[in-house]
C-alpha cells in the first residue's frame, strides 16, 4: 500500500512542481507587494496597510465590485438559460455520438478566433450605422438607430454571454449524459408529462452540472477586464480594469492589494458553491 | 425510430439561432477582410478584394505578426506536450489516496478560477523582483500552464472515473510489469481522450491572452501582438489576420481529427478492441 | 488601456560591451565604420508614432547597423522606460513620460557639443519660444525638462547646458477633431465639446496625463474656472475638473472613451461620434477612409506634445558612438520629412525641407493651398488639390499652443481621480 501511495505522489510531483511555481508563488507575492509602498515609478519594500486603507474607505471600491457583481448575475442567469437548453438538446434529441462531437465542434470554431479581434467586430455589428440597427430599421422595427446597443451594458453582458455560454453547456451536457435513461422512461411510464418530467427529475439530476458551470462563468466573469473595457467604451469599470489601471501606472502594491481583495472574494464564493457538490465524484 | 417529438423541432430552432449568435462576429470578420483598399473597420464595406491578404504578407508600419504567429506556434506545442504529460501523470496519480491530494486538488481547482490577471501580475512580479529575465518561453510557458492544466486534469479525472479497472487487472494477471500495463492496456484506451487534452491545450494556449500579459518578455505571443497593433493599425488587415487565424485553427482541428479517425480504422483493421473500455 | 507591460530585468552582459570596448580600442578608430558597424544592434522602443520600420530599414541602408523596433502605448513606455534600463538602448519617448523617467537615472544626458544640426533646432525646445515674441505654454513644456546639469545628472536645469535630456525629434499641435458633415456648423471653442448638443455622441481619451489637459482647456473655455497653472494642478482643480466631466458623463454625453488610436478612428469613422479629443494620425487615417473629418483650430489654442529620442544609461563605447552617429542622422532630414508628410513637425524643419516636395513643404509647413494631390509617404492620398491644412502654417499652429502634456506634482492623486471618473 505504501508503494503506490509514492508512487502517486511521485506521479503528481511534476504537477505539483508547477503549481506551487505558478500559482502559489505568485499569490504569496501578490500578498506581500500589496504590503509595500510605491513612489512615482518604482516600489519598495514595507509594511503598511495604505493600501488596503484605502481601498476598503473608497466609495469607488464599492461601486466597483458591486458592478462587477452585478455582470456576474446577469451573465449566469442569461447562460444557465441558454447553456441548459443548448446542453439538453444536444443530450437529449441528438440520437447519434457522432452528431453530439459535430455539433459540439460547430459550437467550438469560433472560439478559434481571437478574442480581441472578435470584439472589435462588434463594433461593424452593434454600432450605429452597424449591421443589425440597419436591419432593424429597414425592417421598420425602430425608426431611429438604438443607441444602446453598443458601449453599453447591454453589449457588455451580450458579450460575456457570447464568450462563457459554452462554459456552461459542457458540465451540464456532460451530467445530462450521465443521467439513467430508465428513469425518464420510469418518469413517462408514471404518467408525467414532458414539463414535469423536466422540472421534478432531470433538473434536479442535473444540479451538479449546473453548479460547475456557475462556477467557470462566476470566476470568468470577475475576473475578466478586456471585455468590459471594449464592449463599454471606456466607460464601465470593474474590478479587474482597476487592477490594470493601478499596473499600467506602476502602482503595483495597489493593484496587488486590489487583486488580494479579488481573490478572497472569488474563492469564498466558489468555496460555498463547492459545498453544495462534490466535483471529485461528479466529473 | 420513435418520431421525433415537437420540441425537437422548437429545440433545433432554438440551436440554430445560438449557432448563429456565436458565429455573428466570426462572420463580420470574414466578410470585412475581403474589402478593397479603401476599407476601414466598419460598414459600409469599400470594395471587394484579397487586398488585405496579400498586405497581411508584406511588412507591416509597425508589428510583427510572423514572429509572434511562430512564437505563439511553438509556444502552443509546448504547452500542448506539457500539458498531455502532466496530465495523464496526474490522472494516474490521482486513482489514489496520496500525501496531499486534497490539497493539490483545490490547488488546481484554485489555478483554474483566480481570475487570469492576477497570475500575470503575481508571475511578473516574482520575476521582475529577483532579476530573472522575463520570456515567453520560461514565464510566459508556466503562466500558460495554469490555465491548460486545470482543464486537461480535470479531463483526465472524468476519463479515469470511468475508467474499468478489470483490464488493468487482467494485464498484471497475465505477468505484465506495471510500466508495460501503463504502456499497452491504459494508454491505447484512453488514448482518444489524451487527443482531446492535446487540442484543448494547444488551443488554449494560441489564444490566451490575460496570464501572458505582463509573462511573455519583450517578445509577443499572437494575441499580444494583436492586442499591440490595435494601438496603431486601422486597417481590415487585422480582420484579414483574424480570419486567417481561425483557418489556421481550423487546420489544426482537422488534423485532429484526422489523427483520430485514422487511427480508429488502423484499430479496427488490427482487430483491437482498446477503446472500448470507455463509455 | 493596453499594457503590454512587460517586467523583465536582464542585467545586462558588461562582457558585451567590455568585448567591444577592447576592440575598438584596438582599431584607432574614433569613427564607428566598416565592418564592425554590421554587428551593432540598436534596440529602440516608443509608441508607435515615430516606431516605424521603414526608419529601420533606411538606417540600415544608410547608417549600417540593425535597429530593432519595438512599439508600445504611452503607458508601456513608461514603464519599460522605468523599470527596465537594461532592455533598451534608445528610448522614443515625449517630453512628459522624460520627466517621469529621467529622476530614475535609466537614460544619459547627450553632450550637445557632438550634436551637428544642434543650432538649427526649433526655439521652441531650447529656449522655450518659439519666436523672441512667444509666451511659454502651460503645462510640462519641453525646454524645462529638456537639461540637465552634467552627463550623469537626475535634475533638470532651466537654461542650455550643454546636456540634453532628449533630442527632440517630432511634436505636433493637437485639438479636437470633428465631423463637419454630421454637425454642419463652424466649432470655434473647447467647450463645444460639453455641449448637450451633441449628447452621446462626443469621446475623449482614457490616458490621465493628456486627458486631463484637453478636460482643462474645457472647462476654461466654459468659463468655469480659469487655471493658474493648467500642467500643475491642485488638489481643489482636480476634484474641479473631473467633478465637471463626471456630471457630463452622468448625464450621457460621452458614447465611448478610446485608449487606443484606432478605438478613435472607429468611433469617427462610423459616426458614432461627432467630435473628440483626437490624435494627428487619426484624423488622417479617417480621411484616407473617404470620410470628411477636420482637425479643428480652436480659438484658445492648442495642446501640444513633443518627443525625443533618449540614450540608455547603460550604453558606452561602440554603441554610443553609433546612437549619436543615429541620432545625427536622424536631424539630417530624412526622417523629419517622412514625419512631416504625416503631418508631423520635425525638430528641424530646415533639414526636412530638402527631403520633401516644394509643394508638401508649402502644404504642411508654410500653410499654403496644395498644388496637387498630396501623399502620405505610403503612397495614400492625404489631399486633394487645392486643400489647405487644418489650422494653417506652423507658426499659426506652433505659435497658439496653450499648454503641453504635463505631468503634475500631484499626480498620484490625479490618477486616482481619474479612476473614479472611469467609474462612476
Amino acid at each position: 500500500m505504501r508503494k503506490t501511495s509514492i508512487t502517486g505522489w511521485l506521479l503528481a510531483s511534476p504537477l505539483s512542481l508547477i503549481l506551487l511555481v505558478f500559482l502559489a508563488a505568485p499569490i504569496a507575492m501578490i500578498v506581500v507587494v500589496s504590503f509595500w509602498g510605491a513612489t512615482e515609478w518604482a516600489i519598495y519594500p514595507a509594511f503598511e496597510f495604505e493600501n488596503y486603507e484605502f481601498l476598503l474607505t473608497s466609495s469607488v471600491t464599492y461601486r466597483v465590485f458591486l458592478n462587477t457583481f452585478k455582470y456576474v448575475a446577469i451573465t449566469w442567469a442569461c447562460t444557465l438559460v441558454i447553456g441548459f437548453t443548448v446542453a439538453y438538446y444536444l443530450a437529449f434529441h441528438i440520437r447519434t455520438l457522432t452528431w453530439q462531437i459535430v455539433l459540439f465542434l460547430l459550437c467550438t470554431i469560433p472560439f478559434l478566433t481571437s478574442n480581441i479581434i472578435r470584439m472589435i467586430s462588434w463594433i461593424p455589428f452593434l454600432g450605429r450605422n452597424g449591421l443589425a440597427n440597419s436591419a432593424l430599421i429597414s425592417w421598420g422595427v425602430i425608426d431611429e438607430p438604438v443607441e444602446w446597443l453598443l458601449f453599453s451594458d447591454f453589449s457588455v453582458i451580450l458579450a460575456f454571454v457570447h464568450l462563457y455560454t459554452l462554459f456552461m453547456v459542457v458540465p451540464i451536457f456532460n451530467t445530462m449524459m450521465r443521467i439513467d435513461k430508465s428513469l425518464i422512461e420510469a418518469a413517462a411510464d408514471a404518467g408525467a408529462s414532458g414539463w414535469q418530467t423536466l422540472w421534478q427529475v432531470i433538473v434536479p439530476l442535473t444540479k451538479p452540472g449546473i453548479m460547475i458551470g456557475t462556477i467557470f462563468v462566476l470566476a470568468l466573469v470577475m475576473g475578466d477586464f478586456i471585455t468590459v473595457r471594449f464592449m463599454s467604451g471606456s466607460q464601465s469599470a470593474n474590478v479587474g480594469r482597476m487592477i490594470q489601471n493601478d499596473i499600467a501606472l506602476l502602482q503595483y502594491p495597489s493593484a496587488s492589494a486590489t487583486a488580494v481583495i479579488l481573490l478572497v472574494t472569488v474563492l469564498l464564493l466558489i468555496g460555498t458553491l463547492l459545498r453544495f457538490v462534490d466535483i471529485r465524484k461528479e466529473l | 425510430m420513435e418520431p421525433r417529438p415537437r420540441s425537437f423541432y422548437i429545440l433545433s430552432v432554438f440551436f440554430m439561432l445560438f449557432l448563429i449568435f456565436l458565429y455573428g462576429p466570426t462572420l463580420t470578420i470574414a466578410v470585412l477582410s475581403f474589402q478593397g483598399p479603401g476599407g476601414g473597420l466598419t460598414f459600409p464595406m469599400r470594395g471587394v478584394s484579397l487586398h488585405w491578404f496579400r498586405d497581411l504578407f508584406e511588412q507591416q508600419a509597425v508589428g510583427d505578426i510572423w514572429g509572434s504567429f511562430s512564437r505563439s506556434f511553438v509556444l502552443g506545442l509546448m504547452v500542448m506536450v506539457t500539458t498531455v504529460v502532466v496530465s495523464v501523470m496526474g490522472g494516474l496519480a490521482f486513482r489514489r489516496r496520496f500525501a496531499g491530494s486534497t490539497a493539490l486538488f483545490y490547488l488546481i481547482i484554485t489555478s483554474l478560477v483566480i481570475p487570469s490577471i492576477l497570475i500575470s501580475l503575481g508571475v511578473g512580479l516574482i520575476w521582475s523582483q529577483s532579476g530573472l529575465p522575463v520570456h515567453w518561453s520560461t514565464s510566459g510557458f508556466g503562466a500558460q500552464l495554469t490555465w491548460t492544466l486545470p482543464f486537461g486534469l480535470l479531463i483526465m479525472f472524468a476519463v479515469f472515473n470511468r475508467f474499468d479497472p478489470s483490464y488493468e487487472e487482467a494485464a498484471r494477471d497475465l505477468g505484465a510489469s506495471p510500466w508495460q500495463v501503463i504502456r499497452h492496456v491504459v494508454l491505447p484506451i484512453i488514448a482518444p481522450s489524451l487527443i482531446g487534452v492535446a487540442l484543448f491545450g494547444f488551443t488554449l494556449s494560441y489564444d490566451e491572452f490575460a496570464r501572458t500579459l505582463l509573462t511573455s518578455g519583450s517578445y509577443n505571443t499572437l494575441p499580444l501582438e494583436i492586442f499591440g497593433m490595435t494601438t496603431n493599425v486601422t486597417t481590415p488587415v487585422l480582420f484579414a489576420l483574424g480570419t486567417l487565424t481561425t483557418a489556421f485553427s481550423l487546420v489544426i482541428i482537422g488534423v485532429f481529427l484526422l489523427i483520430v479517425w485514422a487511427t480508429n480504422r488502423r484499430r479496427a483493421r488490427l482487430g483491437s478492441d482498446a477503446g472500448q473500455g470507455m463509455v | 488601456m493596453t499594457t503590454i507591460s512587460k517586467i523583465r530585468y536582464s542585467r545586462r552582459s558588461m562582457l558585451k560591451a567590455g568585448g567591444a570596448a577592447v576592440a575598438a580600442a584596438a582599431l584607432p578608430a574614433p569613427m564607428v565604420w566598416g565592418q564592425e558597424t554590421k554587428n551593432i544592434t540598436l534596440r529602440q522602443f516608443g509608441t508607435g508614432v515615430s516606431n516605424l520600420n521603414e526608419v529601420a530599414t533606411k538606417v540600415k541602408e544608410d547608417l549600417g547597423f540593425t535597429l530593432e523596433m519595438t512599439a508600445l502605448d504611452s503607458d508601456s513606455v513608461t514603464q519599460r522606460a522605468a523599470t527596465q534600463p537594461d532592455s533598451f538602448d534608445i528610448a522614443d519617448i515625449e517630453y512628459w513620460i522624460c520627466k517621469k523617467v529621467w529622476p530614475t537615472g535609466n537614460l544619459q544626458a547627450m553632450d550637445t557639443s557632438k550634436i551637428a544640426n544642434y543650432d538649427k533646432i526649433v526655439g521652441t525646445f531650447r529656449s522655450g519660444k518659439l519666436t523672441p515674441e512667444s509666451v511659454i505654454a502651460q503645462g510640462t513644456a519641453p525646454h524645462t525638462v529638456g537639461f540637465t546639469s552634467g552627463q550623469n545628472g537626475k535634475d533638470f536645469v532651466q537654461e542650455e547646458s550643454g546636456w540634453m535630456t532628449l533630442i527632440p525629434t517630432i511634436y505636433n499641435a493637437d485639438t479636437l477633431g470633428i465631423r463637419p458633415d454630421l454637425i454642419g456648423r463652424p466649432i470655434n471653442n473647447w467647450s463645444e465639446l460639453l455641449n448637450p448638443e451633441f449628447k452621446g455622441k462626443a469621446s475623449i481619451l482614457d490616458i490621465s496625463s493628456i486627458g486631463i489637459m484637453d478636460m482643462a482647456m474645457v472647462v476654461e473655455s466654459m468659463g468655469e474656472y480659469k487655471y493658474p497653472d493648467k500642467g500643475n494642478m491642485t488638489k481643489e482643480e482636480i476634484d474641479l475638473t473631473l467633478g465637471i466631466f463626471t456630471e457630463a458623463k452622468k448625464a450621457g454625453q460621452f458614447r465611448a472613451f478610446w485608449k487606443s488610436f484606432d478605438e478613435s478612428v472607429n468611433l469617427m469613422a462610423s459616426g458614432e461620434v461627432v467630435i473628440q479629443s483626437m490624435w494627428s494620425p487619426a484624423i488622417t487615417a479617417v480621411r484616407s477612409q473617404g470620410i470628411p473629418c477636420v482637425y479643428q483650430p480652436l480659438e484658445e489654442g492648442y495642446r501640444s506634445w513633443g518627443g525625443g529620442i533618449g540614450l540608455s544609461a547603460s550604453l558606452s563605447g561602440m554603441e554610443l558612438d553609433a546612437a549619436y552617429e543615429y541620432i545625427n542622422w536622424y536631424l539630417s532630414g530624412w526622417v523629419g520629412g517622412f514625419l512631416m508628410r504625416q503631418g508631423y513637425y520635425s525638430a528641424v524643419p530646415e533639414t526636412s525641407k530638402n527631403f520633401m516636395s516644394e509643394d508638401e513643404w508649402g502644404f504642411w509647413f508654410e500653410g499654403k493651398p496644395a498644388q496637387g494631390d498630396i501623399t502620405n509617404p505610403f503612397g495614400k492620398v492625404m489631399e486633394k488639390a487645392g486643400a489647405v491644412r487644418d489650422g494653417g502654417s506652423f507658426y499659426d499652429r506652433m505659435g497658439a499652443v496653450a499648454c503641453w502634456n504635463a505631468v503634475m506634482d500631484e499626480n498620484q492623486y490625479m490618477v486616482r481621480k481619474w479612476n473614479e471618473f472611469i467609474a462612476a
